[in-house]
């Protein structure tokens, strides 16, 4: 039976806790009397994922089994969630490629000749050939690329269509081939309590008209937080936007959720907790820390990119979005959730090498404050571990490092807006649009493997709750211009930071750290 | 005395007698020296060696060190210099039986091409004709290349019966067979005219056909050019073609030919190239059954 998470209070038995430290760790002794809050252990995956996937198709819920909505002649449709999760991407195969070729079976049976695999991007950047066979698996990708296999181009103007306005005015629009098909497959990973039900088509099948109505600093100020659906002004915009979709085009569900098993062997210390740590584990921390601390930034990135997770399959649902989504969330937080007691002056967090924005590529310091201040930040439930004016602390490296492929409006983002303003209700106003009209970065965008123009600014507006709700954010280890650069404080040791923190909350504060990755959901009482 | 009932010693002692005296014999029987007496008849062609399918090139442990060469060096590096696209993969990803790859030929890097696109099962039971009198002109060079590439020598020159014995003999033993109809490599990159070689073997051995193109090899490395330069290359796999019981084989020919040229277009061919339906139903996985 997997442990429940839990909460361990640091006393002088306690060995020292591991820190993700970006594309490195550390060993870090906390101080006596702080916390420290573990992931639950990886739940049993489901032994044999097939045929799950066969009964949630044949006895979907609230909706028709699946093959009985799938007839010659008709337009069929299949959209996917892309490479931004699970992180790290999934061993294969991915399961996003069993769903989808069980699906496939169902309409070669059903003889439908017209059925095209749209990549559910929204404004991502568009994979490589490589990281979309990886997820789909070979079969697919020969069998369909690049004519009926392809990504979403929220850019296009022929191939997106306005559907309308919800009831709260915000705009909705569409991928025009799934605006048109007779039936759209969605088929959907959740990671987090954040990814799928309405969210999915919204957001992965919509343009940047589309997607500004819920991507903006006054929805993201009113999602406390938007890992927790029910209080989220995020998603209360997506189901609206969601609900005139589903009255637009017929669309079947598939959502499956994964355990948090998200190291391969080779890493099994950073998966489990220091308590439980061997000899053999502490041996494997030396050597990744001696690794981590020599090599050149370039190798550490590809030994660490390469890592694919041995996740298992944890629940497959189909049918009707709302139905379906529920029963996504209540398997995403038994598998996430932790209850802790009250918040704290001081909540530490280690920033690994990986977020959502920038696989296959280094973390730069805007996704940084995504990953740290948004993200991990934003994994709780009813409050958040840190009390209204505490310190955040993070460690990362943050060095002035960019992809220029994969980021480039990033780059005009630190350098240009940034010098500017931090405030993102005023970078909202004053660059948004500019950047996202921006003819070369939405050339990129189109053609090469960059994210969207707007995208840097949404992975800001991520953060703007923590920004808002923090006394202080300090960076632990981060160059001491680019932290600036952010609007943080920079120190160089977690002990600094401790001390740099009294300034704001006071002597003997109350710590907690988040031991994350892997992923938690913490319910604060 | 007879020479059994003689002791063993007595016995090789005879037998080493013998030997020198044959070698003795022998050495003074000709007279290499000497200039041929006008007398003597017009000597004669050599006779060649008796044909060979180089069996040692797909027997153990060869096959093993062909498999690690390709897989370190051949692979790799047609992966490195042209990064080669390859469509309709599924159709050679569970072959059921022997089959013959026709290709389009402009370029030496054809073979590795063909090689590299082709799924890893079905490369290791593939066997390439090549041209006897230009690989095997040398045997050193013979060799080489059936080492990397596991080819035999296939005659340009002989009748159709030569190339069927040792073409169908290989199908039959369960070897796919990889030819490239045109003969020898284009001059200026477009398809040349099939010969009849492929419809011959194919209505004869009742082999599929399976129509390859392989578009941009003669920018990599054409004609009378030693160093492959790296540039886009697409590898395009059509659908098995077999041929129909009233075809000849000159019109199947012609057939393969078309298809192989349709093959060539910028868009994808569904009847040549199947619908999305057939293509899915092809690459199904084989079903493994377990003895319990």
């Amino acid at each position: 039976m997997p442990r429940p998470g839990a909460v361990i209070e640091v006393d002088r038995n306690t060995p020292p806790v591991l820190f993700h430290f970006g594309e490195g760790i550390r060993l870090e002794k906390m101080p006596l009397g702080s916390r420290i809050v573990y992931p639950p252990d990886p739940l049993e995956p489901i032994a044999h994922p097939e045929r799950a996937i066969k009964r949630a198709l044949a006895k979907p819920l609230e909706d028709d089994p699946l093959k009985s909505l799938l007839r010659k002649g008709m337009k069929l449709t299949i959209a996917f969630d892309d490479l931004s999760l699970p992180l790290p991407p999934m061993a294969a195969p991915d399961v996003r490629q069993l769903v989808m070729e069980e699906v496939i079976d169902m309409a070669a049976e059903a003889g439908i000749d017209d059925l095209h695999i749209i990549a559910a991007l929204g404004l991502h950047r568009r994979m490589t050939d490589d990281e979309l066979r990886h997820i789909v698996g070979d079969r697919i990708f020969s069998t369909f690329h690049p004519d009926r296999l392809y990504q979403h181009d929220g850019e296009d103007p022929e191939n997106n269509v306005y559907v309308g306005k919800t009831s709260a005015g915000e705009e909705v629009t569409l991928n025009r081939r799934a605006a048109e098909s007779d039936l759209v497959i969605y088929v959907n990973l959740t990671l987090v309590p954040m990814d799928g039900g309405h969210k999915s088509m919204s957001t992965g099948l919509a343009t940047y008209r589309g997607i500004r109505a819920h991507h903006n600093v006054k929805t993201l100020l009113g999602s406390r937080s938007y890992m927790n659906p029910p209080d989220s002004a995020l998603h209360h915009s997506c189901i609206r936007q969601g609900q005139l979709i589903e009255d637009t085009v017929r669309v079947f569900h598939i959502e499956t959720t994964v355990n948090n098993h998200a190291f391969p062997a080779i890493a099994n210390f950073m998966q489990k907790r220091e308590t439980d740590w061997t000899a053999n584990d502490q041996a494997m921390f030396l050597a990744t820390k001696q690794m981590t601390d020599i090599a050149p930034p370039a190798f550490k990135r590809n030994v660490f990119h390469a890592m694919r997770a041995p996740y298992g399959l944890t629940a497959v649902n189909a049918g009707q979005v709302d139905a379906v989504h529920d029963k996504t969330l209540d398997a995403v937080n038994k598998q996430i959730a932790v209850r802790v007691e009250g918040q704290t002056d001081i909540v530490t967090i280690g920033v690994p090498y990986l977020g959502p924005y920038n696989v296959n590529a280094p973390m730069n310091p805007v996704l940084v404050v995504c990953m740290g201040a948004g993200y991990l930040f934003n994994f709780y439930r009813s409050k958040p571990v840190l009390r209204k004016g505490g310190v955040l602390i993070l460690t990362h490296p943050c060095r002035y490092e960019f992809d220029a492929v994969q980021h480039p409006s990033y780059i005009d983002f630190y350098d240009e807006v940034l010098a500017d303003t931090k405030d993102p209700g005023e970078i909202e106003k004053r660059y948004e649009l500019r950047f996202a009209e921006d003819p070369w970065f939405r050339q990129l965008y189109r053609k090469s493997h960059a994210y969207h123009g707007a995208h840097p600014f949404y992975a800001w507006y991520w953060a703007a709750h923590a920004m808002e709700h923090a006394g202080d954010i300090i960076l632990v280890g981060g160059d001491r211009e680019v932290v600036h650069r952010l609007g943080f404080k920079c120190a160089t040791t977690l002990e600094d930071a401790f001390e740099m923190a009294e300034q704001t909350v006071g002597r003997y504060p109350s710590v907690t750290h988040l031991r994350t990755p892997p992923i938690m959901l913490c319910e604060v009482e | 005395m007879p020479w059994y009932s003689a002791d063993p010693v007595t016995r090789a002692a005879s037998a080493a007698l013998s030997t020198l005296d044959d070698v003795a014999h022998v050495r003074r029987g000709w007279r290499w020296g000497n200039p041929r007496p006008h007398t003597w008849p017009e000597q004669g062609a050599v006779v060649p060696p008796p044909p060979t399918d180089l069996g040692w090139a797909r027997a153990e442990p060869v096959r093993s060190i062909r498999w690690l060469i390709q897989r370190t060096l051949l692979l790799p590096f047609t992966e490195a210099m042209v990064h080669p696209k390859v469509e309709g993969r599924e159709w050679v990803r569970e072959l059921k039986r022997p089959v013959i790859f026709a290709a389009n030929h402009s370029s030496h890097a054809d073979t590795s091409l063909i090689l590299h696109s082709l799924t890893d099962s079905a490369r290791d039971r593939t066997v390439v004709a090549a041209a006897a009198d230009y690989w095997f002109k040398r045997p050193l060079l013979g060799n080489i290349v059936s080492l990397f590439l596991n080819t035999f020598p296939f005659s340009r020159t002989g009748g159709a019966q030569a190339q069927l014995h040792s073409s169908s003999q290989l199908l039959k033993s369960g070897w796919n067979l990889v030819l490239f109809p045109e003969g020898s490599r284009s001059l200026d990159g477009r398809i040349q005219e099939f010969k009849p070689g492929v419809g011959f073997l194919a209505k004869e051995t009742g082999t599929p056909v399976v129509p390859m193109h392989i578009q941009g090899a003669f920018q990599v490395m054409p004609r009378h050019q030693q160093v492959p330069l790296p540039g886009p290359i697409r590898v395009r796999i059509g659908k098995p073609m077999s041929p129909a019981k009233a075809e000849g084989s000159r019109d199947f020919t012609a057939r393969v030919e078309k298809a192989v040229r349709d093959l060539s277009a910028k868009e994808k061919q569904s009847d040549l190239q199947g619908t999305w339906i057939e293509r899915w139903r092809a690459s199904r996985p084989r079903d493994l059954r377990y003895e319990s």
